[in-house]
């Protein structure tokens, strides 16, 4: 295979590497902060649940900025088009998540009612949005969103913002991210918790996993029903990475399972998602919170890579000029960039996974409301 | 063993510290003289500080 | 060719310029004190003084009211990119999103994975160990600054990459001449250096509030020291790191360094190069393009900007006027590239090959150009298309002029102040001397001005160009209805007002309420259970 080729690949791949670390370590956070303010009924309570997730949290998030920065640079135009054609969802997202640092910082710094009332609804807040806008991305992608370019690479949008936000199967998508990450966040609650938020947690999290699995059930027979989309002409997978003057797509109801069909051991996929999400209901009513943590990853492994192998290679197709639609083809940077891009990710990231469990280590065991009274450095 | 190690451990670092002068040197004279300078601003912070308690004790011994 | 509509344009220009100056309140902060407090940790393990540690939790806390701020702040640029200069992202992300990829993998992970271990860890890990964290926090957020100044080192100079006209946009070919880039090497160490400036003198103007007041004096006088040492080398720094800054400027951005020196004119214009003035004062004029009023040095502008006595810098009149062959050029340039685009001839290749260095200058013509297509420029109107054009090829003169005085005047102002603060802390004189506590106190917010008034030189002495020389400002936006932008201005508005009323809240309140914690005083036999671990 040519070099740019299988650069070209495993990028897409990193892509769903990075969209599903993106999903597990921050989708955690956020689905401690959506329960937040019903996990912890009091003030005490609360500051517990914050304090669980509380020096994982920055490095947590720092997923998210990756995943920006990554797919900036390996995939240029599909970051330009996807972040400018959700504009008013984009902005709603970022005003979401940067509510959330200063909540973390603030909140407990100041001992009155209202003050750390107002923070814990912002924690709610910038914990749901962004799951539901996360998972309504993936779901208003996978149905085609009109954008086209001009010669010189310039792109314009052909759909109004309405349009992706009052869309049945986005929501869907939306929901199921946001219960998926209220899965993850209650096993992580359960893992560092003590009662009573240990038995809230556990509820949330087997709530979350069983209405997750019912609604990617669901949303896996819609796929079937939806306009995918097809080349209809010959595609050279060593193009030039340009929508310019790519091969000729067409729309096609129920193209999105056209890869299930060619490769049936794709199904794994799907199967492993559904696993991970009744495997973990099973172990979070079994209390055990490790395990059932990692079949949330698991979960969203399955849901993500799904999702990408039922669209490959399209990562973005355009409804209104489907030949410019953005695939892992057309959509990345220059065969150097995406060399230098990989010896950086190779180089660090083991160190990164070693850091991160160095500190999860450190920093194991229960939190104990009597701990966070009297730490000064808490939150 | 250990004091092999520790002598061994040194002379990498040492090694390290003499590539980084030569090639930073070389290609990035200001990032070289960013990591210089940054240690030499700390290290003399670093160093008042010390001569504040010195300077205090020996105050309390004059008094 | 239909370009965005130039009101989408100022206000995208517009809600980057304020979320990129916000975000720049809080950086040069982090940047300066986390070195600052590894300063004072260090002390700490090797004296084991409590004093010390108290210093390092004091000012940690303080820290980490903004560097919340920051790090949220922080995301909306990276965002931005994308959600507003989707032509830019296109044309550059090949090689300016890899330097921000490599921040987050290299520098970004690390500080904020350590910062939490830094505030959580102080129960759990060795002294050592915990120094060690503190010096990664610190080390981390600098190298972050270094790859974002790295893609703006790109954005100034573009070195590193060349265009391609199959894909239309610029290709990465050269991760060297990206990184060691004198631009982005000599920015970054700039930057990097007024941020410890920012730091040392927040330390030590709120320490000068504490020794006024004779509060926590064994905390304010060590504290005020450190700062007060830390400051005076650093603020020397960066005088000299600006002086570096300038000269390439006058060599790779002279429309920059010409705006910066309010020089429309030849500096030989009135006698020779070497007597041309520095101006000290000027009120620059664009619309007449002179300037009103002017006091200045003789004999200092030419050996400052290009380090020799008889090298002509050249005005920015004369700039204007030597580019109508670069606008023509560029015009041949784009019209051979759409050509090239349908036809794939390589006879359009080779045109264009002919004048690709002027393609830039093409896209700035096209606001001139009949229906703002370059194809309908005829040889009848190509001459005024040009005339108007070359007055856009330079940066607003008064705001690039001013904004660069505020930061020089500033940047010696500091030198000043702490070499008198080291000068009477080492002689431990200060409180003799309480003019000197005053100034340091009222001159906490002074550094960021300056670095504010920096940022504003080196971007708004970047126009017209969003990658100087390539790629228009006007270009590079992203095509959304007006009323995208006014809800998500609004939103900021809203959002980033609250955010920094409740800041400067919390730092009044906790800088007033001085090192004891806010909740009791965590038992000290915490001490001896650190030594003992330090000695496993």
């Amino acid at each position: 295979m040519e070099l740019f080729v299988a650069l070209k690949l495993i990028w897409t791949l990193l892509l769903g590497v990075l969209l599903s670390g993106l999903a597990i370590m921050v989708g955690m956070d956020m689905g401690v902060g959506t329960l937040l303010r019903f996990v912890g009924k009091n003030d005490a309570e609360r500051r517990v649940a914050l304090n669980i997730i509380g020096p994982h949290w920055d490095g947590n998030q720092v997923w998210f900025i990756l995943g920006g920065g990554a797919i900036f640079a390996a995939f240029p135009t599909l970051y330009a088009t996807s972040f400018s054609v959700f504009y008013v969802v984009m902005i709603l997202l970022l005003f979401s998540m940067i509510m959330r640092p200063v909540a973390f910082e603030y909140r407990s710094k100041v001992d009155a009612k209202k003050w750390r009332g107002a923070w814990d609804w912002a924690f709610l807040i910038s914990g749901a949005l962004p799951m539901i806008i996360y998972g309504a991305a993936f779901g208003n992608v996978m149905q085609g969103v009109g954008f086209h370019y001009t010669w010189t690479g310039q792109f314009f949008q052909d759909e109004s913002f309405l349009s992706y936000l009052l869309n049945p199967f986005a929501i869907l998508c939306g929901v199921l991210s946001l219960s998926l990450s209220i899965y993850q966040g209650g096993t992580m609650l359960m893992l560092r918790g003590e009662e009573p938020i240990y038995a809230r947690a556990r509820g949330f999290a087997i709530g979350g996993a069983l209405v997750a699995a019912v609604l990617f059930i669901i949303g896996g027979m819609w796929v079937a029903h939806i306009n995918g989309y097809v080349f209809t002409s010959p595609v050279d997978p060593g193009m030039a990475p340009t929508p310019l003057n790519g091969p000729g797509v067409a729309v096609q109801q129920g193209a999105w399972m056209n890869n299930y069909h060619a490769q049936p051991l794709l199904w794994v996929l799907p199967v492993l998602g559904v696993l991970g999400m009744l495997g973990g209901a099973a172990m979070a009513a079994a209390r055990k919170p490790v395990l059932g943590w990692w079949l949330g990853a698991l979960a969203w492994i399955g849901v993500i890579f799904t999702t990408g192998a039922s669209m490959f290679p399209f990562l973005m197709p355009s409804s209104t000029m489907p030949s410019q639609s953005l695939t892992a083809w057309n959509a990345t940077g220059s065969q150097y960039n995406l060399g230098w891009m990989l010896f950086f990710a190779l180089v660090f990231t083991p160190i990164i996974i070693a850091y991160t469990s160095w500190c999860f280590y450190v920093m194991r065991g229960k939190v104990k409301a009597a701990d966070v009274a009297k730490n000064t450095h808490g939150y | 063993m250990g004091k092999y190690a520790k002598i061994f451990s040194l002379a990498v670092v040492l090694g390290l510290a003499i590539f980084l002068a030569v090639v930073a040197g070389d290609y990035g004279p200001w990032y070289f003289a960013w990591l210089v300078g940054t240690t030499m601003i700390v290290l003399i912070a670093a160093a008042g500080a010390v001569l504040f308690d010195t300077q205090e004790e020996r105050g309390e011994r004059e008094i | 060719m239909n370009l965005i509509d130039p009101t989408v344009v100022d206000l995208s220009r517009l809600q980057f310029a304020l979320t990129a100056l916000y975000h720049f309140l809080f950086v040069p902060l982090t940047l300066g004190m986390t070195f600052l407090i590894a300063a004072m940790e260090t002390v700490y393990v090797i004296t084991g003084k409590p004093v010390y540690k108290e210093m390092t939790q004091f000012w940690g806390k303080l820290f980490g009211i903004n560097f919340a701020i920051g790090v949220a702040t922080g995301l909306t640029m990276e965002f931005e990119f994308g959600t507003n200069w989707s032509m830019y992202s296109h044309f550059v992300g090949d090689v300016f999103g890899t330097p921000l990829a490599i921040e987050g993998l290299m520098a970004f992970f690390m500080e904020s994975t350590f910062v939490g271990l830094m505030f959580f860890g102080w129960d759990r890990l060795s002294r050592p160990a915990h120094l060690a964290v503190t010096y990664l926090v610190a080390l981390g957020s600098n190298l972050s600054a270094l790859w974002i100044l790295i893609a703006n080192g790109f954005m100034q100079n573009p070195q590193g990459a060349s265009f391609d006209p199959v894909t239309m946009r610029m290709q990465f070919n050269s991760f060297l001449n990206l990184v060691f880039s004198p631009d982005a090497q000599a920015k970054f160490v700039h930057t990097s250096i007024a941020g410890f400036v920012t730091g040392a003198l927040f330390v030590m103007g709120i320490s000068a509030f504490y020794l006024l007041r004779k509060q926590h004096v064994a905390l304010a006088g060590r504290s005020f020291r450190m700062a007060a040492l830390f400051g005076v080398i650093s603020s020397m720094a960066v005088v000299t790191l600006g002086d570096a800054l300038g000269r390439l400027d006058y060599l790779v951005q002279p429309t920059k360094i010409a705006a910066i020196e309010g020089l429309w004119q030849d500096s030989n214009a009135h006698s020779s190069a070497a007597a041309a003035p520095w101006l000290l004062f000027a009120l620059p004029n664009d619309a007449t393009q002179k300037n009103d009023f002017e006091i200045g040095i003789p004999y200092v502008l030419t050996p400052l900007v290009t380090h020799s006595m008889d090298k002509v810098i050249p005005g920015l009149i004369t700039q204007e006027n030597q580019a109508g062959p670069r606008i023509e050029n560029g015009i041949k340039a784009l019209n051979a590239l759409e050509a090239y685009g349908q036809t794939h001839d390589a006879a359009d290749l080779a045109a264009f090959k002919a004048n690709e260095d002027d393609m830039g200058y093409g896209f700035l013509a096209q606001r001139y150009a009949p229906d703002q297509n370059l194809n309908q420029i005829t040889p009848a109107n190509q001459g005024a298309v040009i005339a108007k054009t070359e007055k856009d090829i330079i940066p607003n003169v008064f705001v690039t002029f001013w904004s660069f005085r505020i930061m020089m005047f500033l940047g010696f102002y500091f030198v000043a102040l702490f070499a008198f603060a080291s000068y009477f802390s080492l002689r431990n004189e200060l409180q003799k001397h309480k003019w000197l506590l005053w100034a340091s106190m009222w001159s906490i917010p002074l550094p960021i001005l300056a670095c504010e008034f920096g940022w504003i030189t080196a971007e708004a002495g970047r126009q017209p160009w969003s990658v100087y020389g390539w790629l228009p400002t006007f270009q590079a936006a992203s095509s959304h209805p007006v009323g995208y932008m006014v809800f998500s201005l609004i939103g900021f508005a809203v959002l980033y007002s609250t955010f920094i009323a409740a800041e400067l809240y919390l730092m009044f309140k906790f800088a007033r309420l001085g090192p004891q914690p806010h909740h009791e005083v965590p038992d000290e036999g915490a001490t001896p259970m650190f030594a003992a671990r330090a000695a496993e």
